[in-house]
């Protein structure tokens, strides 16, 4: 896993804090959940400016939600579940506006960049996840980027843990009859 | 023949990919305007209650509002009907309300697990209303076919819309995301509201007439319950 999992039970009492109005709760709230939530946006493709707007506007979620979080709960599946919703919602809109807009010039391929360019196998890797099905890429994100167990996945997409267990093995599969394509082509090429 | 990718090299590849994305920065001016923005309206907040309280609460609207209408639209119909027929009716009304509270409470919690998938939820109780009414009462018409059946779908559906309206009131509580599903559950369990007094009030209590008229009336108003849910989640996108 790529990043330090936050302490749930600190996080609940925070939470705590934030339902009672507690100002320096919701700050360090803010300060701990938007790093992850940031990576969450940054993992499915979106790029930098429009993740910080997602951001914010998950937060304006969390915010008028804050009522339904449950101190017995943990944390991290509600507000992903929030965070997801506040990406689809992104994306009927964009797709919306997209099929809308008239096409007056020719307009870059991909204009949601990847972070960086990665070199060799970690490209070739990004540029096959880009090409799994929506799905199965947010599970991975979720499961690999966010560091986040079976269990959480399931209540973050409102899915059972089984149907996450299989998304995750058809995106493995899907990797890894790539990966042994694209190294089949490019040995056949030398 | 070059060597197939193991799970392990495709692990080692996914863990250089995701350390990547977690070098990802949020600029401390976007953290203090969000800080800001949500400070300025802080207030306090009391907590949802259980997913158990707000299934009950679901479950006493249901039951006052269909004594309610009892009440107003009478009972000729209980009378018509035997013993077999009042038993299978309860039990699937009252079954398919249980379930419908359930799906809704869950649906009010972001981040909680499912109780029960809505498509699946949706089959079965159609399935049961029909294997219900199929088995238990009567394949003969009484009468004109259509001028009997039409007042009946009319009924249910003035019942089913307010009492849709009452159910996304209470449910408005908790943090709803609007879609197809949501709108078919809470239409779903407005029409097994509907469905009680219908049938208490019902002169015609033979199987084709309850399948069309007041089946198909409730099928009718959870595709357009369900509908509104994918018109609206349209909407909030923009």
């Amino acid at each position: 896993m790529s990043e330090t999992p936050i302490d749930d039970s600190e996080l609940r009492d925070l939470m705590k804090g934030y339902q009672r109005a507690d100002s320096a709760a919701l700050d360090e709230l803010v300060r701990r959940i938007s790093p992850p939530l940031m990576r969450y946006f940054r993992g499915l493709r979106i790029n930098r400016t429009d993740a910080e707007d997602l951001l914010q506007d998950c937060w304006i979620r969390i915010h008028r939600s804050r009522h339904t979080y449950r101190p017995t709960d943990p944390v991290m599946p509600w507000i992903y579940a929030i965070a997801r919703h506040t990406r689809l919602d992104a994306y009927r809109k964009g797709r919306r506006l997209d099929s809308r807009e008239v096409l007056v010039a020719a307009v870059p391929e991909n204009l949601a960049q990847p972070i960086h360019e990665p070199p060799g196998q970690e490209a070739e890797l990004t540029q096959l996840l880009e090409n799994l099905p929506e799905a199965q890429r947010e599970v991975i994100v979720m499961l690999k980027v966010s560091g986040m167990s079976l269990e959480e996945v399931a209540k973050a997409t409102s899915s059972t843990i089984g149907a996450v267990k299989q998304r995750a093995h058809r995106a493995y599969t899907t990797l890894r009859r790539a990966l042994g394509k694209d190294r089949e082509i490019a040995k056949e090429a030398k | 023949m070059p060597k197939k990718p193991s799970d392990a090299d495709i692990e080692r590849q996914m863990e250089a990919w995701a350390n990547a994305h977690s070098d990802v920065e949020l600029s401390p001016e976007i953290q203090r305007q969000i800080q800001g923005k949500l400070t300025a309206s802080l207030s306090p907040v009391n907590p949802l209650p259980s997913q158990g309280w707000l299934v009950l609460s679901f479950i006493a609207i249901f039951a006052v509002c269909s004594a309610l209408l009892i009440g107003v639209l009478g009972k000729a119909g209980f009378h018509l009907m035997t013993t077999a027929q009042m038993a299978g009716t309860a039990v699937i009304f009252t079954a398919g309300g249980i379930l419908f509270a359930q799906i809704l409470a869950w649906r009010m919690i972001p981040g909680s697990r499912p109780s029960f998938p809505v498509p699946l939820a949706m089959a079965l109780s159609g399935l049961a209303v029909i294997g219900a009414i199929a088995a238990l009462f009567p394949w003969r018409a009484s009468g004109p076919f259509v001028s009997e059946g039409w007042p009946c779908a009319i009924l249910e559906l003035i019942i089913a819309i307010p009492a849709t309206f009452v159910f996304w009131l209470a449910a408005r509580r908790g943090a709803l995301f609007a879609s197809a599903r949501l709108g078919a559950t809470i239409t779903g369990l407005a029409v097994f509201l509907a469905l009680v007094p219908l049938q208490t009030q019902c002169m015609f209590q033979q199987a084709p007439h309850l399948l069309f008229w007041h089946g198909g009336a409730a099928a009718a108003a959870v595709g357009l319950g369900g509908l509104i849910g994918k018109f609206q989640r349209h909407r909030s996108a923009f």
